[in-house]
């Protein structure tokens, strides 16, 4: 690789993000993701989609400059609604609202919006370096990930996840084995026909996650809030850009988690078909598994809302880098983005780079700019938006509701999904009463569907032998690795029993419900 | 607590055994496209429905402890209080659709549970269903239920 070549091309792709009109659709598409971030039912997907026609009339590298500006946006923005109020504005900040809220409802949604904020900007970053050197070796690597290596990915995140939350085990894998017998209803991808309906055709579509999630949180939280009369309670602290440069000095102490969430979340966005989504729940599970702090993640812990966020923004960039050096989407965003470079005239794929430099280096270069912006932008807005938590709950709560059932209905458009939700927000009230964890299964409804198709796909590639997971090298690497993780918090059990406990028992999360 | 933790897990295995038979009604076996499309629903049908009985068969052993209830007192009526309304908000969506569902529901809860004035009140349940309007049908051109009464209203009688 020629590194200086690499540098000159990238100062060349700076100065072209750097001119003004290009600036400009950059702040512009900022402020509109952010906006369709902190939206529910509004997702970075839909509204790249959205703005796909108005790019006609811009030439390719503004057009590209401002679709990224609203994906970056959108990744800022999802955060919000996540951590002030459990409505998860994006499917990727799911994971970042289990510390999130708990942070915010003691009284520091300052402190969970900044760190939420620039650890998304330090996983851009970090992606975005990766992105600048090593992009055409790590998109080959990419391609030699088959289901089998997807699998074993997968299971990885699962044995990150078992146990997530803390708490009782045994309820644990029971919500886990709901979530994935949720993500099996609808279509079969490989036989094509409908299972698990009950004969419903309006089922058949499948259940989205994002109505559960929205149910399950969103409205069991006011289900819950209003029951102990406590209301949203202790959010009145104060306000201040103090709390942001209080919060960035919590960060040092976070290095390696920030470094191992970058990382983590780059790669999975590289690998085709995953994204942002699946990158967070793995971050997220895999710093509680090596934080000593593990088992008070899901009490407002800051780590719990770094390790998602980070991977989420370092997954969304790692998402658009097969796209660009091999024409395959890393991303369902990347996917819609991907139709643009067509209508647009251009070819992705290893060409690119040479035919159509300012275009390549152009985005490379508005990464680096449209994420300073952001950030910038996003944390100046920290204090408004930690205000909105002071608005009276008896206009908050059906507030939050109205926002619930946009964002559930605007998922599919049909009324039968707001029904989902309101069945969600029923069971999400008596699990958490009952000590059922919500995290498991909104994990295992996200990467189920994935989960099976790699599983059938690497069953059929060996002829029904399981023995495929092994024979191939990096998928026995997961795999191994899957089981080791999954086995860790036991064995640390067994030598703290041995051992006999050395630190005092940490009182277990009551999560401040 | 306890007879509502014995009653929650009996329902989820009861809700086990349901999808269990509804999995059944699939090939679950090796067909000539790999697994069966019943296979995943089958497994973890019955895992849920396992690890479902473990969790009440846990329940039953447990000693009853009385100083722990299911919910403070007057709880249900305060949850029922928000909960109702959003039922009637999503039953009547056909015909009040979001924006005067949302807003009436906004209104009476600001008014008859926050006791806030009706000056607030009005600004409130009228402001935010507008923004939402503007925001979601005008700018991101995404259409919401609007129901019957506000189409006849905007786009007159079809």
């Amino acid at each position: 690789m020629d590194l200086a070549r690499t540098f000159q091309d990238l100062l060349y792709g700076l100065g072209v993000a750097a001119s003004p009109p290009n600036l400009m659709v950059a702040v512009v598409g900022l402020l509109l993701g952010t906006a369709i971030g902190v939206l529910p039912g509004l997702g970075g997907t839909n509204g790249v989609a959205l703005l796909l026609p108005l790019t006609f009339h811009l030439n390719p590298t503004a057009a590209i400059i401002l679709l990224s500006s609203v994906y970056w946006g959108a990744i800022f923005g999802g955060a919000i609604t996540s951590i002030l109020f459990r409505i998860p504005g994006e499917p990727w900040s799911v994971a970042t609202m289990f510390d999130g809220c708990p942070l915010a409802k003691q009284g520091k949604p300052g402190t969970a919006l900044t760190a939420a904020f620039t650890s998304s900007f330090i996983g851009a970053l970090v992606a975005i370096v990766l992105f600048t050197f090593f992009a055409p070796p790590l998109a080959e690597v990419a391609l030699k990930f088959g289901p089998p290596e997807n699998f074993a990915v997968l299971l990885l995140a699962f044995g990150t996840i078992a146990g997530l939350e803390g708490g009782d085990p045994v309820k644990a894998l029971l919500m886990t084995f709901l979530g994935l017998l949720l993500a099996t209803v609808g279509f079969d991808i490989v036989s094509g026909s409908p299972r698990m309906t009950f004969g419903s055709v309006s089922l058949q579509s499948g259940v989205n996650f994002i109505i559960i999630a929205i149910g399950l949180f969103g409205l069991g939280e006011i289900l819950l809030s209003v029951e102990e009369r406590l209301q949203i309670e202790g959010m009145r602290a104060r306000l201040s850009f103090r709390e942001v440069w209080e919060t960035w000095k919590l960060f040092p102490r976070y290095v390696w988690t920030l470094l191992r969430s970058s990382l983590l979340g780059f790669w999975i966005g590289v690998l085709p078909g995953t994204g942002a989504t699946p990158a967070s729940f793995m971050s997220y599970g895999i710093a509680r598994q090596f934080s000593r702090r593990g088992s008070r993640f899901g009490t407002g812990e800051v780590e719990g809302v770094i390790a998602p966020e980070t991977a989420a923004h370092a997954a969304g960039i790692g998402a658009l880098l097969p796209m660009v050096t091999l024409g395959i989407p890393g991303s369902p965003t990347a996917a819609v983005m991907l139709a643009g470079f067509f209508i647009w005239g251009l070819n992705p794929g290893p060409l690119l780079f040479q035919e159509n430099r300012e275009f390549v280096w152009g985005l490379i270069g508005s990464m680096y700019l449209g994420n300073v912006i952001g950030v910038l932008v996003v944390l100046t807005l920290v204090p408004a938006f930690a205000a909105i938590v002071r608005v009276p709950f008896a206009i908050l709560a059906p507030l939050i509701t109205i926002l619930c059932s946009i964002g559930a209905y605007a998922v599919n458009n049909q009324v039968l999904d707001l029904w989902i939700m309101l069945g969600s927000g029923v069971a999400g009230y008596f699990f958490k009463k009952l000590g059922y964890p919500l995290a498991p299964l909104v994990v295992a409804l996200v990467l189920g569907d994935m989960t099976e198709q790699a599983f059938r796909q690497s069953l059929i590639m060996g002829q029904g032998s399981p023995t495929i997971f092994f024979t191939r090298p990096i998928a026995a690497f997961f795999v191994v690795l899957a089981v080791l993780i999954f086995l860790l918090p036991f064995v640390r059990n067994l030598t703290r029993k041995v051992r006999g406990p050395a630190v005092p028992a940490e009182a277990p999360g009551a999560a401040g419900s | 607590m306890r007879r509502a933790e014995l009653v929650f897990a009996a329902g989820l295995v009861v809700a086990g055994l349901v999808f269990l038979q509804e999995a059944l009604r699939l090939p679950t076996g090796w067909t000539p496209s790999g697994p069966g499309p019943g296979f995943f629903p089958f497994w973890l049908a019955t895992g849920f429905t396992l690890t479902g009985l473990v969790v009440l068969a846990r329940t039953w052993k447990a000693s009853h402890d009385p100083t722990k209830s299911f919910a403070p007192p007057g709880a249900w009526k305060r949850v029922l209080v928000v909960f109702l309304p959003m039922v009637g908000v999503v039953a009547f969506l056909h015909t009040l659709g979001i924006y005067l569902g949302g807003g009436l529901y906004l209104a009476a809860y600001a008014r008859f549970v926050g006791r806030h004035r009706w000056p607030l009140v009005l600004a409130v349940s009228i402001g935010v269903p507008l923004v939402l309007f503007f925001v979601f049908e005008r700018w991101f051109v995404m259409p919401l239920p609007k129901g019957t009464v506000l189409e006849w209203w905007l786009y007159g009688r079809r």
